[in-house]
C-alpha cells in the first residue's frame, strides 16, 4: 500500500533517528537488495554457529563490533568457520565485506559442519584472489563458464566495503557472483560436487589457519561483514 | 641403497605387526575385536602455535613477525600429565556397520552397498550422534553381561592412539595409516585397511571421527584429563575421511555436532 504523505514525513525522520545511534553504524539500510531477509542481526551472533570440527581452527573468534560482524584468529595461528544454523538450498545471498590486508577468507556455500563445501575465495593478500569460485574439501569443480575473475582487482574497492551478490540454484548448481554489481562469475557445473550429494547447506563465513608453511593472515587481522541478507529461492 | 632401504623397512614394519601381536587381544561375541593398552602416562594439552619467518610469501614483515611470535608465546600451553593408572582394551577397529546392525538392529550409515558397490558391512558405521553411541553401549552391555564397555575418554582416546608415541607428529605418517581428504576419494573405506599404530590398534587416524566420554569445553585444547562436568556437545577425534591433513593429528580436540556422513565411534572394555 502506497504510505500517504503525512505519513512518510513523518516516517522517515523517525527512522533516520532510528538509525543515528551505534547499532545502525554499519547496517545502512537500502543496500540489500528487495525481498531478501537479513541473516545478521548486527547486535548479536543469533542464528550463527562456531564449527567445532573445522581444519581451520575451532576456536574461531567472532563477535559484533559497531553494528559489524567481525572474525579473526583465536588464538594465534587457529581460524575456523562461523556458519549458519539454517541450511539453505537454492538462494541469493547479498552482503557487504571488509577484510584486513593480508588475511585469507572466504564464502562457503551449501556447507556442511566441517566446512566441505563450494567456495568463494576472499583471500586478500599477496598473489591472492578475491571472487573465485572453488571448491574446499569437495572434489574438484569441472563445469562450464567463468569462475575465476582474472581482474577482480579493477573491481575491488581497496580499504572500503565491498559487496558481494550470489545466486546459487539447481542440484548441479548454476553460481553467479555480482562484486560491487559487476558479473564477475557466471558457472554451471556439471554436478553435484556437495559431499555425500547434499542438496543444500549452511553458509559460512572463513579465516584461514597460519603456520610457518601457511602465511595466509596476519597476526590481529580481521574480516568484516555487515548487511548479510538472503532470498530463498524454489521454495515449496 | 635402495634395496638396504626396502629391507630396513620391511623389518620395521615386521617389528610394529609383532609388537600389535604380542599384546593381549580379545573378540566378543559380536565379533568386535580389542587390543590391550598397557598402563602408563603421557602429556596431553601441549599447544605452540608457531610463526612463519619474514618474508614467507610476501606476506610476513618484521613487525608482523614480532607480533606473531608474542600472540604466540601467550597463547601457548605446556599441557599436564596424564596417568592411565591400569590396561583397559579398545576396539583394534571402529564399531563397523555390521556390528552397530547386529546390536541396535538398524543401520543409519550413508556409506551403504548402493554408493559404495559393494558390501558395506565392514565399514564403520557413521551419521551416529554421540546418543546412539550410547545406546549402541547400553545393548551391548546387555548383551555381553561379562565385561564392561563405555565409550573411551579423551585422553584414553589419545593415549591408544599415540601407541607411546610423543609429540604432535603423526601427521607425517597419515597417508600410511589413515584415510582422509588427500587418499580417501571422498567416502570410506572399510576398518583396518591402514597400517596400525604401534599397539596394533587401526584407523584411529582418519576414516571416520570418533565419539568420546567427554563433554567439549569450547578450548583449542583440552586444559585437564577429564573434560568439564557438563557442557552442549561432547569431544570428537581422529578426523573423518574428508578431513583436511590439519585435522589427523592425535591432539585434534574438536566437538560436536560434527559432519554427519563421517562421525562414527569405537569403544573400550574393562574385563569384569
Amino acid at each position: 500500500m502506497r504510505t500517504p504523505i503525512v505519513g512518510r514525513r513523518i516516517v522517515l525522520p523517525a527512522l533516520a533517528l532510528l538509525c543515528a545511534g551505534p547499532l545502525c553504524s554499519g547496517a545502512e539500510p537500502g543496500k540489500i537488495p528487495p525481498g531478501f531477509q537479513r541473516i545478521f542481526n548486527g547486535k548479536d551472533l543469533t542464528g550463527w554457529h562456531v564449527s567445532r570440527s573445522n581444519h581451520h581452527g575451532t576456536t574461531l573468534m567472532a563477535k559484533v563490533d559497531k553494528g559489524e560482524l567481525v572474525i579473526g584468529q583465536n588464538p594465534i595461528g587457529e581460524g575456523g568457520l562461523l556458519l549458519t544454523n539454517k541450511r539453505y538450498k537454492d538462494f541469493e545471498l547479498y552482503l557487504e565485506i571488509k577484510p584486513d590486508w593480508g588475511c585469507d577468507g572466504g564464502i562457503f556455500l551449501r556447507s556442511n559442519e566441517e566446512g566441505n563445501a563450494y567456495q568463494i575465495t576472499v583471500d586478500y593478500l599477496p598473489k591472492g584472489s578475491v571472487g573465485s569460485l572453488i571448491t574446499e574439501g569437495i572434489p574438484a569443480l569441472g563445469g562450464t563458464g567463468p569462475r575465476r575473475p582474472p581482474d577482480w582487482q579493477k573491481i575491488w574497492k581497496k580499504d572500503d566495503w565491498n559487496s558481494f551478490l550470489i545466486r546459487m540454484a539447481g542440484e548441479a548448481p548454476k553460481v553467479e557472483i555480482w562484486m560491487n554489481g559487476e558479473k564477475i562469475v557466471d558457472y554451471q557445473d556439471d554436478k553435484n560436487h556437495a559431499l555425500g550429494g547434499a542438496r543444500d547447506g549452511m553458509i559460512a563465513l572463513q579465516q584461514h589457519f597460519t603456520n610457518p608453511t601457511t602465511p595466509r593472515s596476519v597476526p590481529g587481522g580481521v574480516h568484516r561483514f555487515r548487511n548479510i541478507a538472503i532470498k530463498e529461492l524454489n521454495q515449496p | 641403497m635402495r634395496t638396504r632401504s626396502v629391507v630396513v623397512c620391511v623389518m620395521a614394519l615386521l617389528g610394529v605387526l609383532a609388537q600389535a601381536q604380542e599384546r593381549g587381544a580379545y573378540t566378543n561375541s559380536i565379533g568386535m575385536d580389542f587390543v590391550e593398552v598397557p598402563a602408563g602416562s603421557f602429556v596431553m594439552g601441549r599447544f605452540q602455535p608457531e610463526c612463519a619467518a619474514v618474508g614467507a610469501q610476501g606476506n610476513v614483515t618484521e613487525e608482523q613477525y614480532e607480533a606473531c611470535l608474542q600472540m604466540a608465546r601467550k597463547a601457548a600451553r605446556e599441557g599436564f600429565k596424564v596417568t592411565i593408572g591400569k590396561p583397559f582394551y579398545i576396539g583394534k577397529f571402529e564399531v563397523t556397520q555390521e556390528q552397530y546392525e547386529k546390536v541396535m538392529g538398524v543401520n543409519p550409515s550413508y556409506h551403504t552397498a548402493a554408493i559404495l558397490g559393494e558390501a558395506a558391512g565392514k565399514y564403520p558405521v557413521e551419521s551416529v550422534k554421540w546418543s546412539d553411541a550410547q545406546a549402541f553401549v547400553r545393548k551391548l552391555n546387555a548383551i555381553e553381561k561379562t565385561n564392561v564397555y563405555r565409550l573411551p575418554t579423551e585422553a584414553e582416546w589419545e593415549y591408544a592412539a599415540r601407541a607411546g608415541a610423543e609429540g604432535d607428529t603423526q601427521g607425517a605418517k597419515a597417508p600410511e595409516i589413515a584415510w582422509f581428504m588427500n587418499n580417501a576419494n571422498y567416502r570410506t573405506h572399510p576398518v583396518g585397511q591402514k597400517l596400525p599404530n604401534a599397539w596394533g590398534i587401526h584407523d584411529m587416524l582418519g576414516n571416520v571421527w570418533e565419539w568420546v566420554q567427554d563433554w567439549y569445553d569450547n578450548d583449542v585444547v583440552p586444559t585437564r584429563p577429564q573434560g568439564p562436568s557438563k557442557g552442549t556437545e561432547h569431544v570428537l577425534k581422529g578426523g573423518g575421511f574428508h578431513a583436511h591433513s590439519k585435522n589427523i593429528r592425535v591432539t585434534v580436540h574438536a566437538g560436536g555436532p560434527g559432519s554427519v556422513i563421517s562421525t562414527g565411534f569405537r569403544v573400550v572394555m574393562e574385563k569384569r
